[in-house]
């Protein structure tokens, strides 16, 4: 459709779909619904076991609340900053979106690494293992296919934080870095029902 | 080059014509839709079986309403708005969009249609779940074990196991515990139950009662591996009298001692008792280690204390009879692919290893062995 | 025809439109949409194969034709195929050619994504059918229950060929499904509003999504059983505390939904051709279309009626079962609607038309048996008889795939610009017809006399020996019809009359471009201005007539040729490659290879890695394209697009 008046603001073009929204954003919000489905099926597979067999292992003796708790509020405020990269993208102030994108990546590394801290401590000193019970399995499964849509985000946000130094971007990108910024956001709402689900509730 | 096509076609209409007689017919003589076939589930000797064949005659009946009806109006419209020889090829019929009252109409009318099966299958659902039993009524339990490919029954009011056949008092409700050894496995009595599934980890409840004496078959319905096809059972309901012989029967001891390893034949009435001691050894020697001849310990395989007095083997598949033994002796893969008889118990944590427990593969039986064994084995009665 | 090349980017892209290069990098949705139904017509000859092997061993009593294990694999890889292989990509392939031409768009929203759908479907039908030359097909049935696929009970990797091809066609179906969404919500040609949108179209929309909804639960439990299978996690493990109850209820939470996947396409075919051929419009369109979404949305909340044998207890087992029966009622809608479109209109028995027929006809009967085993102590005894095979061959073969064979004979002289020959394909229909009945209405009666399914063999004092042979009898004249269309369709791809635009005076818009349609589809922009545009193009009023609206001074965009989605698939087949053999010896893969165990760094690091390279050179190499002018006879009529969007003629 972009035979229409090339002088016109490209990302505006972009917008004149039969919805109003732009192909890659209507992709990414089908591609997020099915994710759901995806986070879904392992919640409730953990919360189903979680059920039937309560006394396997107490998640309380294991869980340190805490260091998790931090690192949640990390992934939290990176989908702050997120939404910070964005605006700048909109406002096309290409400064502060890459230090927003930084910060952003900076946040997501952090949980990553206690993410991975947390599995090195609960697989050396407490012995939970992908195999050592059905909590274990249910539990690494879980999370750790959270940990790899955060490690692709982080490694998506490089991507464009990387191109946004070379001469080809263009600020046409701002819509992808919006899109990229769906996912993060996404992300992180599971977070919140993951932990919620997996580690609050075990408290309650 | 058209009359080709009408001779195929006529071929296959003939042949479908030959066909229509034979598949209404298949098995028995007079029997239409081989209604009274062993597991014919349209021929219910109990009062679960019968409730579900009644609500299956509703569910026909709805649905030969509906083709009747609505297959009518289709073959009419078809009928009548056919394009005929010499219409106007460009002719436009009115391009109606449909009509609100009548969509409605025949939705509301097929939700009606929906209530007659809904309301004896909420009955069907609740009498399979509850059984028609008295309160204080003393109720035969029996707890069946699906192993790959056979049945274990045990009778735990009175101690004893026994394998592959279902022994019960006609008349009485008699209710099963269904557990898994390994896999899934599910227990179909056709002319007494519709089937329910035997989870391991998990433990299944159902019913059976059988109006009269009958002798009934059974097969495993759920895909359990190689020899799933092989994995049948016979059920035998006896009269009061019977029954309490044939529980007192089982609960005497067929050898001297298998506790201590003596497996000598209590009675060779009628029997060489030579072969039948030999037969004794070669059963230990082969068989002992995964089959009990001791009614009240179960083992990995099926027990064998009273197998003279079974009507058949291997799982149902066999008649119990010499000759069938001694081949199924000699030849367990044969009859029943990738059995553990043959191959021997695989390692659970290896199953690719050695085998566990070994089986007939290594063990080189002669004929005259296996006849041995099968002569022993007839003592136990 | 004139174009002009714009380079976006600097790498160096494809430019070859014809011959391997051209096929290998194309991201023409017809071009993809052709190598689909190539893809699928072949896999359903496969599956068909194996289905005759079934039907052949058990034509007799006790028969030795296959051995028990073999027979095994044969059911669970005829299933597999069936399902994954051919009806879902025959769909797709429908999906793909003749949706964006019906919404009047020039390609579908992600030509690249498009055909990395295509390379995934390959490479996962190339792995699923592998194992055959592993001698390890897999033989745990295409529900795969817990725990007889564990390590345990499965040692050999037969179920890891299973896992893994599942898993990359499931990337396939998400990637098409993706796409469509936003090509049918974005893409729609100027006046074509949601309830202008013809009955295929919606019925892909609503199948796209069932898939993005219905996949994530079948791909976890795959992913759940691949850690059990091959990293010691206790999902479905009894011992270890696992509950195989827990896949059944994943299995089928997407293995129902599966169910209207396959035949949502179908109903969407039927309600296309029956308006064509009875030269009326479809009665009570948007009550079709609601039932379609309906289906769709209540396919979500009656998976356990496949598991009413496994002890749910009263309340489940009853709100299931009620639900089943609610779905019948959209069903039915369908069907009188299809009845009130033949009411009073001129039919003609074309083939397409009658495949339509037939599809009502059987159709209806495999909704009755439906009705039939929704009521639970009923299905306590079909569940797992040979009932519940007539019921399903009724829907998947007298629905489906009659359906898919009727979209065949309808579109294709829109495919490829011939016809093909009517009389040929009654002949083959009625064979089709008959074989199929004969085939299958006998299971109805086996499976009422008590013969179990996934049995290889059967006693001959059961009573089912004549049905057992007279259905075998009826397969091989099935399969000898099936064999004829596809001979027929390459047949006419040669040597059909040429069909002209619009042969059958059909009435949606994909009629109205030429026939095989050029690259960029339509020349113009088409302005719609009604349901049934290319009808009321030739006998409405003048309001209604369509609108043209000329490319303009830039000519048409069209997308570049690439080769990352191919690079993609590649990638993730050498990954599902070191999944399948992690752990096995190198000589299983290849002989000269050695002893030594594959590890996860052999084959599974370097494929990820391939794949992620490729997704990076996609992204960096941008979605690229070139300008087309069309002809200026095809523009006559068409307005200048400064001149407002809605000119008339």
């Amino acid at each position: 459709m972009s035979d229409v008046a090339a002088h016109a603001d490209p990302l505006e073009e972009l917008k004149k779909t039969n919805t109003g929204v732009e192909h890659k954003k209507m992709a990414m919000w089908a591609f997020l619904a099915s994710d759901c489905m995806f986070f879904g099926t392992l919640i409730s597979t953990h919360l189903i076991y979680r059920k039937i067999y309560p006394t396997v292992v107490d998640p309380t003796d294991i869980f340190s609340i805490e260091l998790t708790g931090f690192s949640s509020f990390i992934l939290l405020m990176s989908s702050f900053l997120m939404a910070l990269t964005v605006s700048s993208a909109h406002k096309k102030n290409i400064k502060s979106m890459r230090w927003f994108l930084f910060g952003t990546i900076v946040f997501g590394l952090i949980f990553l690494g206690g993410q991975v801290y947390e599995f090195s401590h609960f697989v050396h000193h407490k012995d939970l293992t992908l195999s050592s019970s059905v909590f274990g399995s249910t539990f690494y499964v879980l999370t750790g296919t959270h940990g790899v849509h955060v490690a692709l985000g982080v490694l998506w946000l490089a991507s464009w934080l990387i191109f946004s130094f070379t001469k080809k971007f263009d600020w046409v990108h701002s819509l992808d870095i919006e899109t990229a910024g769906l996912y993060w956001h996404f992300v992180d709402i599971v977070w919140i029902v993951i932990f919620t689900a997996v580690y609050l509730v075990e408290y309650l | 080059m058209k009359w080709i096509a009408y001779i195929w076609i006529g071929i296959l209409l003939a042949l479908t014509a030959i066909s229509v007689p034979q598949c209404l017919n298949s098995g028995g003589e007079t029997a239409l839709f081989n209604a009274t076939g062993q597991q014919s589930t349209l021929d219910p000797q109990g009062p679960l079986a019968l409730n579900q064949a009644k609500i299956f005659y509703v569910t026909l009946w709805v649905t030969l309403f509906l083709f009747v009806t609505v297959g009518g109006a289709l073959a009419f419209a078809i009928w009548k708005f056919r394009m005929r020889k010499g219409d106007d090829p460009n002719f436009v019929p009115p391009q109606s969009h449909g009509h609100p009252l009548v969509e409605m109409g025949l939705v509301v009318g097929s939700a009606a249609l929906l209530v007659v099966i809904a309301i004896p299958t909420f009955g069907g659902i609740l009498l399979k779940e509850r059984p028609p039993v008295m309160e204080g009524e003393e109720v035969l339990e029996v707890n069946v074990t699906g192993y790959q490919w056979w049945w274990g029954f045990e009778y735990p009011e009175y101690g004893f196991h026994t394998a592959n056949e279902l022994v019960f008092p006609a008349g009485k409700v008699v209710k099963l515990n269904l557990k898994a050894n390994d896999v899934i496995h599910s227990f179909w009595l056709p002319k007494l139950a519709g089937k329910t599934d035997l989870m391991p980890g998990q433990e299944n409840k159902m019913w059976i009662q059988a109006d009269e004496p009958g002798y009934f078959w059974g097969q495993c319905a759920e895909y359990c591996g190689d020899s799933h096809a092989y994995m049948l059972f016979r059920a035998k309901a006896l009269s009061e009298d019977e029954f309490a012989a044939w529980l007192e029967d089982q609960q005497t001891a067929t050898v001297v001692d298998a506790s201590i390893g003596d497996y000598t034949p209590v009675s060779t009435e009628g029997m060489d008792e030579a072969l039948a001691l030999t037969g004794a050894e070669l059963f230990i020697e082969n068989c002992a280690r995964c089959h009990s001849v001791d009614s009240r310990v179960q083992t990995m395989g099926p027990n064998l204390a009273h197998f003279g007095s079974r009507t058949s083997i291997a799982a149902g598949w066999l008649e119990n009879e010499s000759e069938n033994l001694v081949h199924w002796i000699l030849h367990p893969d044969k009859v029943k692919p990738g059995n553990f008889m043959w191959e021997g118990f695989p390692d659970p944590n290896n199953p690719l290893g050695p085998p566990q427990m070994e089986g007939l593969m290594d063990a080189n039986l002669t004929e005259a062995q296996a006849e041995a064994i099968a002569a022993y084995l007839y003592t136990l009665k | 025809m004139s174009t002009e090349q714009v380079t976006y980017g600097t790498w160096k892209r494809p430019l070859k439109k014809t011959g391997l290069v051209g096929f290998l990098t194309t991201v023409d949705h017809k071009k993809i949409g052709i190598a689909y139904a190539i893809g699928a017509l072949f896999f359903l000859l496969v599956g068909g194969v194996e289905a005759l092997i079934i039907r052949l061993q058990l034509m007799a009593p006790e028969n030795d034709l296959i051995s028990a294990q073999t027979y095994n694999q044969m059911f669970t890889m005829h299933g597999t195929t069936m399902v994954f292989l051919a009806v879902m990509p025959l769909s797709a392939a429908f999906f793909n050619f003749i949706m964006p031409l019906q919404v009047g768009a020039r390609d579908v929203a992600f030509p690249r994504l498009n055909a990395l759908g295509l390379w995934c479907f390959l490479a996962g039908g190339i792995i699923v059918n592998l194992s055959w030359f592993f001698q390890a097909a897999p033989a745990i049935g295409w529900f795969g229950y817990a725990p007889l696929t564990a390590r345990q009970f499965d040692p050999d990797i037969g179920t890891d060929f299973w896992i893994i091809g599942l898993q990359i066609l499931g990337i396939a179906s998400l990637a098409g499904s993706f796409n469509f969404i936003t090509t049918i919500l974005n893409m729609r040609a100027p006046g074509l509003s949601m309830m202008r949108l013809p009955v295929f179209t919606w019925m892909t929309l609503v199948t796209s999504f069932l898939i993005i909804l219905a996949f994530p639960p079948i791909t976890i439990a795959l992913a759940e059983l691949m850690f059990d299978r091959h990293f010691g996690t206790h999902f479905f493990d009894v011992p270890g505390g696992g509950k195989p109850i827990l896949w059944q209820h994943l299995f089928w939470i997407f293995g129902h939904p599966e169910v209207y996947i396959l035949i949502l396409p179908a109903m969407g075919i039927i309600s296309e051709v029956l308006p064509v051929f009875s030269r009326k419009p479809l009665f009570g369109y948007p009550l079709v279309v609601f039932s379609g979404a309906v289906i769709g949305f209540l396919g979500f909340a009656v998976w356990s009626h496949h598991m009413f044998t496994t002890g749910l207890g009263i309340v489940a087992t009853s709100a299931f079962a009620f639900l089943t029966m609610l779905i019948s009622i959209p069903t039915g809608v369908k069907i009188f609607n299809w009845i009130g479109t033949l009411w009073g209109g001129q039919i003609r028995f074309t083939t397409p038309m009658l495949f339509a027929l037939g599809f009502i006809w059987m159709f209806m009967l495999g909704g009755f048996t439906g009705i039939m085993h929704s009521s639970p102590p009923v299905d306590a005894q079909q569940q797992d008889s040979y009932f519940v095979i007539a019921h399903f061959h009724y829907v998947l073969i007298g629905g489906s795939i009659f359906a898919l064979l009727c979209g065949i004979y309808y579109w294709f002289p829109k495919v490829t610009g011939k016809l093909m020959n009517d009389n040929l394909g009654k002949v083959f229909f009625y064979t089709i017809f008959i074989g199929f009945n004969l085939a299958f209405f006998p299971m109805h009666i086996l499976g009422m006399s008590g013969m179990p399914r996934r049995t290889h063999t059967y006693k001959a004092e059961m009573g089912w020996n004549d049905a057992n042979f007279w259905s075998t009898i009826g397969a091989l004249i099935l399969g000898l019809g099936i064999a004829a269309v596809v001979l027929q369709v390459i047949y006419s791809c040669f040597k059909g009359k040429p069909s002209g635009e619009n042969p059958w005076d059909a009435r949606t818009l994909e009629w109205e471009t030429s026939s095989p349609p050029k690259e960029y589809n339509f020349g113009f922009t088409p302005v719609i201005n009604a349901r049934d545009q290319v009808w009321e193009n030739k006998y409405g009023h003048a309001e209604k007539k369509m609108g043209k609206i000329a490319p303009g001074s830039h000519g048409i965009h069209m997308p570049d040729q690439s080769w990352w989605p191919l690079v993609v698939s590649i990638g993730l087949f050498i990954a599902g490659m070191g999944v399948i053999f992690h752990g096995q010896p190198m000589e299983r893969l290849l002989p000269f290879l050695g002893e030594s165990d594959i590890s996860l760094f052999h084959m599974l690091v370097p494929g990820l890695f391939v794949t992620l390279f490729g997704i990076y050179m996609w992204a960096l190499e941008g979605p690229g394209g070139y300008h087309l002018y069309p002809d200026p006879e095809e523009l006559v009529g068409a307005v200048e697009p400064e001149e407002g969007s809605h000119g008339g003629h």
